[in-house]
């Protein structure tokens, strides 16, 4: 007989559906853990709700936190509910947009995006005060250097645009300044002239975008250096004006036969228009993403606005406009801060941070670094940058800087004067600063920003 | 020396004082006082999340199964000398691998007959084979019961029923916690003891000069009554204090919330823990014999019918829901009751599975329990019932695409309640997008995330929390009180606790005494895991708030009546040796 008794060593029949159980638990955990992700990512943010009575009575913050900057001087503090800034008015005014108002109007200041820092928050603790008193981590410092910030709002506050100066080894800003600005004490009736003051509560710097004109010119140019052979060794020639298809690009004068270089120092629309067909939108594009066009930063936690470079339906003389930095091309001050950061750097760029990190916390935190161009490439538009000081805006101007630097004239149309470009940075090992200034409808880039730059910049080296 | 026995006697006139007025002195302490008060805090923050981490991971190792499963009941020999052993307490027989005997030979149906040990003897059930079984050459028409030496015979097939070696009475060596069990359940419920009494100070502390005598008052009552109930468990219950303490856990807490939103309601509350232990233990011994057990089904079936009937006819509408039901003293919640019956309703002992493949009863019940849900407006509790249904049919038919269609059905019902019934459609609309409607449908939500936020991992301290004092927090919202007061860590450490309950649930469906306690066990597990989930990912916006409570932890007699009960079946799952025991 060929009966057989097996025994099955799988678990009888109903515990084994038992898994399905199992299954639902596992589900529960994913949706736990959906949550776990969001509360560390996201718990900053939630506590800072005015609705939070831990924090806030009747809309008002109640901790007590101080904002200060390098040198120690106080920008804002918050007391019992009330924040007051400097005594400075001046100093008040030109940092406006880095301390942010009392409104919380100014969604990149310091008030608002490090509320929670400054309301003692942390992960662990919660916003738990041991007998309510504040801690230590309660105060804030900057990188920035309010002495400088206010030069360079002074020297901007005839006109509307932004400045920025930075280190591009240790990402530290020393310098931010955005116009037009007010009095946070002394707020004006800005619901009362909504046109006068028409985008008052943003930070140009970080927040704004313009179009970059000549300065462009250096995405472009690195492109050329690795992507054209020979481009270096070869002439452009410029009769004030190129046929692109049906259209033309035009030039100030006319340069005659000029290199690269000379190009890039002369700003010669015509040799750039050249490259730019040559090399055509798909490498145009590639290198605009390195050097940080439409991705933004974060500063810190702050996110900066992303200029844009939008190539897919450009050709023939758009093209050509493109390289030169106008059609729909724009430009954040701060990301293009961070590229001339990055050919100072060797080509690696150092994310810029504002906030200064003392003790325990400045072991933790590490710097956020980018390789975005080869060091070869980086050296040559260095040296590129050097002539364009040396040969165009003049030595004596900026004596003992070691400025490399780019001048930018962006057309704007509709017969408003140019934005006004000046971005470089200082080849020097004792002050490694990036910087940008950059000037709505102010005219030429190298009459108008270059100065501004100049004022900034030396007054960082004189009083470090 | 004078001086310190001056403030002793300052103290003790302090203390008994009832009035919460005397407390309003507390104001006026010298600053060093209030400076030791604060430390006090400090210190058990701290000392919270590790202890509520200790509890949970010593239970886990206290429960899990590390017994020996394999342990073999009797023997079926077979004619050609083989011997099967007889490893459960009910053996399914057939020709299908599914069965835990499987003799293949054709005459043998796929499921032909169920051994069940019950009784302090073996019981053959023919569920329904073709060929018919006999023993000793007699026919058995339904369940037979069978002596060692017994000759089977399976559609032909014969087989000799003898005893194991040795004998399956001699289970000192076996009961449920094992003696040399690394963990010591005493150390465990000192734990418990110590998190609730310096809770219970830090409560205190909290409440300062509007200190309600009632905080006192109910935790000394409280840790008492859990002395009281686990020295009893360990001097005259044969079975182990080991899932209990995971209660003792739970209700704590529990207590700790209603101190910080309705320390006037703690009496109640503390009365609710107790009828709970009362309705589980009573549940527990109604059902300890699986016969039993399944003739009650009926009795808690007809039972939960009335109720909903009785809700459907006389429910108050609160929040949009018509819920509860106004004894004039008392408000219930007679679905929370019907959870147990549903339960009930869904189980079946391996024969019974086996005869009666159908589940028509339990589906019709099923959907006689969600439509009256559906009919008050009880969406959350719906959604908990749906999940258990679809635990308890799997469990019972094995078959995925029954569940599959039931929840494609499940999904358009949803879909119709949401696009219908304007209540619902806007706890929707608030989905995902709580910060734009913080202050309209997004409010109970926005108000948990801030508060979860604001504890940070250590929480601000037992009440010292906004969140509590918001209306029905203390039912909804208990996830974010606890992240605020307690900690996001305590926080966690109490989900777990669920989530492994149910797995535990899942642990036990091997080896039961009947499968009719795994299917229990789990059905009641899937209930807690359900109702909980809901709670705490709705209010911080993973899921759609359905407003629903957490059982044993938010305020409220029913729920906490309720999920007692259901525990008692994961306690009976747990017992592995049942009547025998008490023989002795
Ligand atoms: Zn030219």
């Amino acid at each position: 007989m060929d009966l057989k008794g097996t025994v099955n060593d799988v678990v009888n029949l109903v515990s084994k559906r038992a898994a399905v159980l199992l299954f639902f638990s596992l589900l529960f955990v994913v949706g736990l853990l959906a949550f776990v992700a969001r509360y560390f990512n996201n718990a900053s943010l939630w506590v800072q709700h005015p609705a939070n009575k831990h924090l806030y009575e009747n809309g008002k913050l109640l901790s007590q936190g101080t904002i200060y900057d390098r040198r120690g001087s106080i920008l804002a503090q918050i007391n019992d509910g009330s924040i007051t800034f400097n005594e400075d008015q001046m100093v008040r005014t030109a940092l406006m947009h880095t301390t942010g108002d009392i409104e919380n109007n100014v969604g990149t200041g310091a008030l608002v995006a490090f509320g929670d820092r400054l309301s003692g928050w942390n992960i662990i603790d919660g916003v738990y005060r041991f007998n309510k008193s504040p801690a230590p981590g309660d105060d804030l410092v900057l990188t920035l250097d309010a002495d400088l910030c206010t030069m360079a709002y002074r020297e901007l506050s005839p006109y509307k645009g932004a400045v920025g100066v930075y280190n591009y080894k240790t990402g530290e800003i020393l310098c931010m300044a955005s116009t037009p600005s007010f009095d946070p004490q002394n707020p004006p009736a800005v619901e009362a002239g909504p046109e006068k003051y028409e985008g008052i509560y943003i930070n140009n710097f970080l927040s704004a975008r313009y179009t970059p004109g000549s300065i462009f010119k250096l995405v472009t140019t690195a492109a050329a250096l690795d992507s054209l052979d020979n481009v270096e060794n070869r002439t452009y020639p410029c009769a004030g004006e190129l046929q692109v298809g049906g259209d033309r690009v035009t030039c100030m004068a006319s340069h005659g036969e000029v290199t690269l270089e000379q190009a890039l120092a002369h700003s010669c629309n015509c040799a750039f228009a050249r490259i730019t067909l040559d090399l055509g939108a798909e490498k145009l594009q590639e290198y605009a993403d390195l050097a940080g066009f439409n991705s933004g930063l974060e500063i810190d936690g702050i996110k900066t606005v992303a200029g844009r470079v939008d190539l897919a339906e450009a050709e023939g003389v758009d093209l050509a406009w493109a390289g030169i930095g106008q059609y729909t091309n724009t430009a954040n001050p701060l990301n293009f801060m961070a590229f001339m950061g990055a050919i100072a750097n060797d080509g690696v760029r150092v994310t810029p941070e504002i906030i200064r990190d003392e003790g325990l916390s400045s072991f933790i935190k590490t710097t956020q670094k980018k390789r975005i161009l080869s060091p070869q490439t980086a050296k040559k538009l260095k040296q590129m940058m050097r002539n364009n000081t040396v040969s165009v805006y003049g030595e004596e101007n900026f004596k003992g800087l070691e400025l490399c630097a780019k001048s930018g004239t962006a057309q704007v149309g509709g017969g408003k004067k140019p934005h006004a470009w000046f971005a470089g940075f200082l080849d020097r090992r004792d002050f490694p600063l990036a910087f940008v200034v950059v000037i709505e409808n102010g005219g030429s880039g190298g009459k108008i920003a270059a100065p501004v730059a100049a004022t900034v910049l030396q007054q960082a080296v004189d009083s470090p | 020396m004078n001086n310190v026995l001056e403030s002793v006697k300052q103290l003790l006139e302090w203390l008994p004082a009832g009035s919460p007025l005397v407390f309003s002195g507390i104001a006026d302490l010298p600053p060093y006082f209030k400076t030791i008060l604060e430390l006090y805090t400090l210190f058990v923050r701290g000392l919270f999340p590790i202890l509520a981490f200790i509890i949970l991971l010593s239970c886990m190792l206290l429960l899990w199964p590390d017994r020996k499963e394999d342990e073999v009941r009797g023997y079926l020999l077979l004619k050609d000398g083989s011997r099967m052993p007889l490893k459960y307490w009910e053996n399914s027989i057939g020709r299908s691998k599914a069965s835990d005997l499987e003799i293949a030979f054709a005459y043998v149906s796929r499921s032909h007959a169920v051994l069940t040990f019950r009784d302090k003897s073996w019981h053959l059930t023919d569920v329904g084979s073709k060929g018919g079984v006999e023993v000793n050459g007699a026919k058995v028409e339904k369940t037979e019961s069978l002596d060692y030496g017994d000759t089977i015979s399976f559609a032909g097939i014969e087989a000799v029923l003898v005893p194991a070696e040795k004998p399956v009475h001699n289970h000192r060596d076996l009961t449920s916690a094992p003696p040399e069990s690394k963990v010591n359940p005493g150390m465990i419920f000192a734990l418990i003891l110590l998190f609730q009494v310096l809770g219970a100070v830090q409560s205190c502390i909290a409440a300062g000069a509007v200190l309600n005598l009632a905080v006192p008052v109910t935790f000394l009552v409280f840790i008492l009554a859990e002395c009281l109930f686990f020295f009893s468990v360990q001097r005259w219950s044969q079975r182990s204090f080991d899932l209990e303490l995971l209660l003792c856990f739970l209700s704590g807490l529990s207590l700790f919330i209603v101190a910080s939103a309705h320390p006037d309601l703690l009496y109640k509350q503390l009365a609710a823990i107790f009828l709970g232990v009362a309705v589980y233990t009573i549940i527990g011994i109604m059902i300890y014999d699986p016969e039993r057990a399944r003739k009650l089904k009926y009795v808690f079936v007809a039972a939960a019918i009335v109720l909903l009937a009785l809700n459907l006819a006389l429910g108050k509408t609160y929040f949009g829901a018509k819920r509860w039901i106004d004894l004039g003293f008392i408000t219930i919640q007679p679905s929370e009751f019907v959870k147990i019956a549903f339960v009930m309703a869904g189980t079946a002992t391996l024969d019974r599975l086996l005869t009666t493949r159908n589940m028509t009863a339990f589906i019709l019940f099923s959907g006689a329990c969600i439509g009256a849900l559906v009919f008050i407006r009880d969406f959350g509790t719906v959604a908990v019932f749906f999940g258990a249904f679809i635990v308890i049919a799997f469990m019972r038919s094995g078959d995925l695409r029954t569940i599959a269609l039931a929840s494609a059905g499940a999904a358009i019902g949803a879909l119709a309640v949401i696009s219908f019934i304007p209540y619902v459609a806007t706890r929707f609309a608030a989905w995902g997008k709580v910060w734009e409607y913080a202050d309209t449908t997004g409010y109970q939500q926005a108000r948990t995330m801030i508060a979860a936020a604001s504890g940070g991992l250590l929480g601000v301290g037992a009440g010292n929390g906004y969140l509590a004092k918001i209306a029905a927090a203390d039912t909804d919202l208990v996830f974010g009180i606890i992240c605020e007061e307690w900690g996001f860590l305590v926080a966690i450490t109490t989900v777990l606790v669920f989530i492994f309950l149910a797995v535990y649930a899942v642990s036990l469906a091997k080896g039961c005494r009947s499968s009719l306690y795994a299917i229990a066990a789990c059905g009641a597990a899937s209930m807690l895991l359900f109702q909980t989930a809901l709670n705490v990912l709705g209010p911080v916006d993973i899921f759609p708030l359905t407003g629903i409570t957490m059982p044993f932890v938010s305020r409220g007699g029913s729920s906490m009546i309720s999920a007692w009960g259901l525990l008692a079946f994961i306690k009976t799952a747990a017992d592995r040796f049942g009547s025998e025991r008490n023989g002795e």
